[in-house]
C-alpha cells in the first residue's frame, strides 16, 4: 500500500492504563504503510523529543480516563516552543465529551478520534493532514 | 498432592468411572440419532445442510462453531450428579447456594469514583440511599499507578476515572459516614502493590474509627495479571516479586481480616485489553492455582486461603457463551479444588464472582442503545448465577458515568431482579441442550489453556516470558480487523449506521479544583505528621522486602505515620528493582 513515506509517532498519553486503543491504531496504520514508532506510555516532553529525533510528519496520543485537556495542552504548548507545531500533524484518540472535542481542537489538535473511528478514517484523514502540512 | 502431574492431568483421573446417573442411555441416543439424521436430510435445505455449524462472531467473542439446534445427541454423556447436581452441592454447575436468588439476591454493586475523596463520598451516599446494596470504589489514575497527586507525572490526571486518595486521610474522607462495619465494600485496587497500600490504609481508617478488623466485609483485587500485563505505565516491577506481594497480602488478610475476599482474580479487564472468555477465565484459574500452591508451600491451608478467593468476570455480548461460562466456571473450579487440592471444605469450592457487563461492547454512536446492550449482558449474568453485577453505563464512550446514568444502570439491576421473575427458579436455563452442550465445550477449552500454562511453567512465567502479553494483543488486533471488515456486526457503528453526528447526551462535568485541593491535603499533612517516624517506617518496609517478609505490616505500619501513597510504593520500586514488559504491536 502507498505510505508516502509518512511516519508516526503514537504513545499513551501520561499515567493512561488503556493502552488497548493506541496499540490497536498502531497496528492499523501499520497495515495501510505508515511507519509507526510506538513509544508506550510518555509524556509531552518525550514524545515531542521522540518526534524531532525521529523526523515524524505527524504525532498520535491516546487518552481515555480524562488527562486529555491537561497533558494535551502541555503537549501543543511544548510543540510550538520547540518549533514542530507547524511542520507536524497532531491527532488524539480516545474517550471525550462532546464539548471536550472542541476544546482539544481549540487546542489546536488537527484530528480527534473517538471510540468510533476506523482504521481508515484515521488513514485517510492522516494523508490529506499531512499534505496539507507540506503545502 | 503429585506436583509432576498438570491440573488437566489430576482432574481426568479424578474424574474417572464415578458417573452412575447418566441422563441418557445408549438406546434413546440411537433412536434420536437415527431421527435426526431423517430430521436433517429431509426438513433442512441443502443450503443450511453444507452450513449446518456456523461461527458467529461478536466483540470479545470465543469464536465457537453453533450447531442449527441442539439435542440429547450433543450432550449424550451427561451425567446428571457428576456434570450438574442440585444448586449448593458438587459440582456447583446451577449454583453455588441451595435457593441462590431467593435466599440471597445478587448484590447490586455499582462503581463509584471521581474527584476528590468528599465527592465520592457524596456519590456512594446516592447510592446506597437509592438502593444499592454494596460499594464498589474505582481510584483515579494517579493512584492505580501509585504516584501522589502532587506528584509532577499526576499533573491534569487527579480525579480522572475514580477517586484520589494519597493518604489514610483521604481514605477517611472517603468513607465519611459510610457504615463499613455493616456493608461489604469493594477496593478495585488491581494490583498486588497497590493493594498493599491502599488496603493498608483502609484497615488503618478503619482502626481509627474504631472498628475492629474482623468486622469488616468487603474484597480486594489484588491480581498481578493487572499489575504486569493489562496495565500501561511508566514503571512496572518484576513478576516475581509483583506475584509475591500478591500472596504476602493474601497471607496476612486471611489472617487478620477474616471475612475480607483476599483476592479477587480479575479476569474482566485482560477480557477488556483482548481476550475471548475462555482466556479470560483460563488466566484467572491459573493465578488461582499457583497463588494456592505458593500459599501451601508458606504454611497455609488450601481449604481456609480459598474460601477467600473470588472471581471477577466480564459479560459481553455473545449471550448464551456467558451464561454457560459461568457454569463452566463454577464445575471447573469445583474440580480443581477437589482433585488438584483435595480441598477439604466445601466453602473453598464455590467459584464465587462479581460480574461487570462490558465497556468495550458499548458504543460512541446512539448512546442509548448501550442500555439495551447492557441489560442483555446484566441478564446473562444473572442467568449465569453471579453473586453481585455492576452495570456498565450508557454513556461510557464518552466519559465516567453521570448521575442520571448511574442511575439508570442501578434500574436495570432493579429490574431483572423485582420485574421479570427470572429470580424465582434457580438456573432457569439448566437442562437445555445447547447451554449443557457450551457449558462442557468451554469447560474442555479452559482446562486445555490452564494445561497449557502450567506446562510453560505456570502464570508467572507465562508473564515473563511474554505469553500472555502476545496473546491479547494478537486477540486484540483480530478483532479489530474483523470489527474493520463488519465480520464482527456493530448496530449503528459498522452496521445500519446513520450519517451525521451522533445523538446529544447529557455528560460528565469533572469538578475543578480537585488537583489543587489534594496538593494542599498532602502539603499540610506533611507539616502535621512526624517525619521521623514516617522515614523509619519506610526504611522497616524496604527491609522487608529485601529480606522476603510479609510486606503488608510494614504498609500499615507506614499508613498508620501518615505516609503517601507515593512514599510507600517508591520504596517497593527501589527494593524490587523495575522490570520492561515486553511489548507486542
Amino acid at each position: 500500500m502507498q505510505s508516502d513515506n509518512i511516519k508516526i509517532v503514537i504513545a499513551t498519553l501520561g499515567l493512561e492504563t488503556h493502552w488497548r486503543g493506541a496499540v490497536t491504531v498502531a497496528q492499523m496504520l501499520r497495515e495501510f504503510g505508515i511507519e509507526v514508532v510506538y513509544i508506550g506510555n510518555a509524556f509531552p516532553e518525550e514524545i515531542i523529543e521522540v518526534a524531532i529525533q525521529e523526523d515524524v510528519s505527524i504525532v498520535g496520543v491516546s487518552s481515555l480516563s480524562g488527562g486529555h485537556l491537561a497533558l494535551g495542552n502541555d503537549l501543543i504548548s511544548l510543540a510550538r516552543k520547540k518549533s514542530v507545531k507547524d511542520k507536524v500533524v497532531f491527532i488524539i484518540g480516545g474517550v471525550f465529551t462532546p464539548n471536550d472535542y472542541n476544546e482539544l481542537m481549540n487546542l489546536g489538535f488537527d484530528g480527534i478520534f473517538g471510540p468510533g473511528a476506523t482504521g481508515e478514517e484515521i488513514y485517510n484523514f492522516i494523508r490529506k493532514a499531512v499534505t496539507a502540512k507540506k503545502v | 498432592m503429585n506436583q509432576d502431574k498438570t491440573t488437566k492431568q489430576m482432574i481426568i483421573e479424578g474424574l474417572k468411572s464415578q458417573r452412575d446417573t447418566p441422563v441418557y442411555n445408549a438406546d434413546t441416543i440411537n433412536k434420536i440419532s437415527k431421527e435426526f439424521e431423517e430430521w436433517k436430510n429431509s426438513a433442512v435445505s441443502i443450503e443450511h445442510r453444507k452450513h449446518y455449524d456456523i461461527t458467529p462472531h461478536s466483540l470479545l467473542g470465543t469464536d465457537l462453531p453453533r450447531r442449527l439446534v441442539y439435542s440429547p445427541i450433543d450432550i449424550k454423556s451427561l451425567d446428571y450428579g457428576e456434570d450438574l447436581g442440585f444448586p449448593g452441592k458438587y459440582p456447583y454447575t446451577r449454583g453455588i447456594h441451595s435457593t441462590m436468588y431467593r435466599g440471597r439476591k445478587f448484590t447490586i454493586r455499582q462503581l463509584s469514583g471521581f474527584a476528590g475523596p468528599e465527592d465520592t463520598n457524596e456519590r456512594i451516599k446516592f447510592l446506597l440511599d437509592n438502593g444499592a446494596t454494596g460499594v464498589n470504589i474505582v481510584f483515579d489514575i494517579p493512584t492505580i499507578q501509585e504516584y501522589d497527586s502532587d506528584s509532577p507525572v499526576a499533573r491534569g490526571q487527579v480525579g480522572m476515572g475514580g477517586v484520589a486518595v494519597d493518604s489514610v486521610n483521604d481514605m477517611e474522607l472517603l468513607f465519611k459516614d459510610v457504615p463499613i462495619d455493616k456493608m461489604s465494600v469493594s477496593l478495585v485496587t488491581h494490583y498486588p502493590t497497590n493493594t498493599a497500600i491502599l488496603f493498608a490504609m483502609y484497615l488503618v481508617m478503619a482502626e481509627r474509627r474504631g472498628i475492629p478488623w474482623e468486622k469488616l466485609r468487603g474484597s480486594v483485587q489484588n491480581d498481578m495479571v493487572m499489575e504486569e500485563v493489562v496495565r500501561g505505565g511508566l514503571e512496572f516491577i518484576p513478576p516475581k516479586e509483583c506475584f509475591r506481594t500478591q500472596c504476602d497480602n493474601i497471607s496476612f488478610i486471611r489472617t487478620h481480616v477474616p471475612k475480607w475476599n483476599c483476592i479477587t482474580l480479575n479476569g474482566y479487564n485482560l477480557r477488556e485489553a483482548g481476550a475471548s472468555a475462555v482466556t479470560e477465565t483460563s488466566v484467572a484459574m491459573a493465578n488461582a492455582i499457583e497463588t494456592l500452591k505458593e500459599l501451601v508451600e508458606r504454611g497455609h491451608s488450601v481449604g481456609w486461603i480459598a474460601e477467600r478467593i473470588s472471581f471477577f468476570w466480564d459479560v459481553a455480548n455473545d449471550f448464551f457463551v456467558e451464561i454457560a461460562r459461568l457454569r463452566a466456571a463454577r464445575r471447573l473450579w469445583y474440580r480443581i479444588m477437589k482433585y488438584r487440592f483435595t480441598a477439604d471444605n466445601d466453602k473453598a469450592m464455590l467459584m464465587r464472582c462479581h460480574v461487570q457487563t462490558s465497556g468495550l461492547s458499548l458504543t460512541s454512536e446512539e448512546p442509548m442503545n448501550n442500555i439495551v446492550r447492557a441489560a442483555y449482558h446484566a441478564l446473562a449474568a444473572v442467568l449465569g448465577g453471579t453473586q453481585s453485577l455492576h452495570v456498565s453505563s450508557y454513556d461510557e464512550g464518552y466519559s465516567v458515568p453521570t448521575e442520571a446514568a448511574s442511575l439508570v444502570s442501578l434500574r436495570t439491576q432493579q429490574i431483572i431482579q423485582e420485574e421479570t421473575a427470572i429470580s424465582a427458579v434457580v438456573d432457569p436455563i439448566g437442562g437445555s441442550f445447547y447451554v449443557e452442550s457450551l457449558t462442557d465445550e468451554l469447560e474442555k477449552k479452559i482446562l486445555d489453556e490452564i494445561d497449557e500454562i502450567e506446562k510453560m511453567g505456570g502464570i508467572v512465567e507465562a508473564i515473563n516470558k511474554g505469553w500472555l502479553h502476545k496473546k491479547i494483543a494478537e486477540y486484540a488486533h483480530h478483532e479489530n480487523r474483523m470489527k474493520e471488515k463488519s465480520a464482527i456486526k456493530i448496530v449503528a457503528h459498522n452496521y445500519h449506521k446513520l450519517g451525521g453526528n451522533t445523538a446529544e447526551i447529557d455528560v460528565f462535568r469533572y469538578r475543578s479544583g480537585v488537583e489543587e485541593r489534594q496538593r494542599k491535603k498532602i502539603e499540610k499533612l506533611k507539616q502535621r505528621r512526624d517525619n521521623t517516624t514516617v522515614k523509619k517506617s519506610l526504611q522497616k518496609l524496604r527491609e522487608a522486602c529485601l529480606k522476603h517478609e510479609n510486606v503488608l505490616p510494614y504498609c500499615i505500619e507506614a499508613s498508620r505515620a501518615d505516609a503517601t501513597e507515593g512514599e510507600i510504593a517508591q520504596v517497593f520500586r527501589e527494593a524490587f528493582g523495575l522490570w520492561h514488559p515486553p511489548m507486542h504491536w
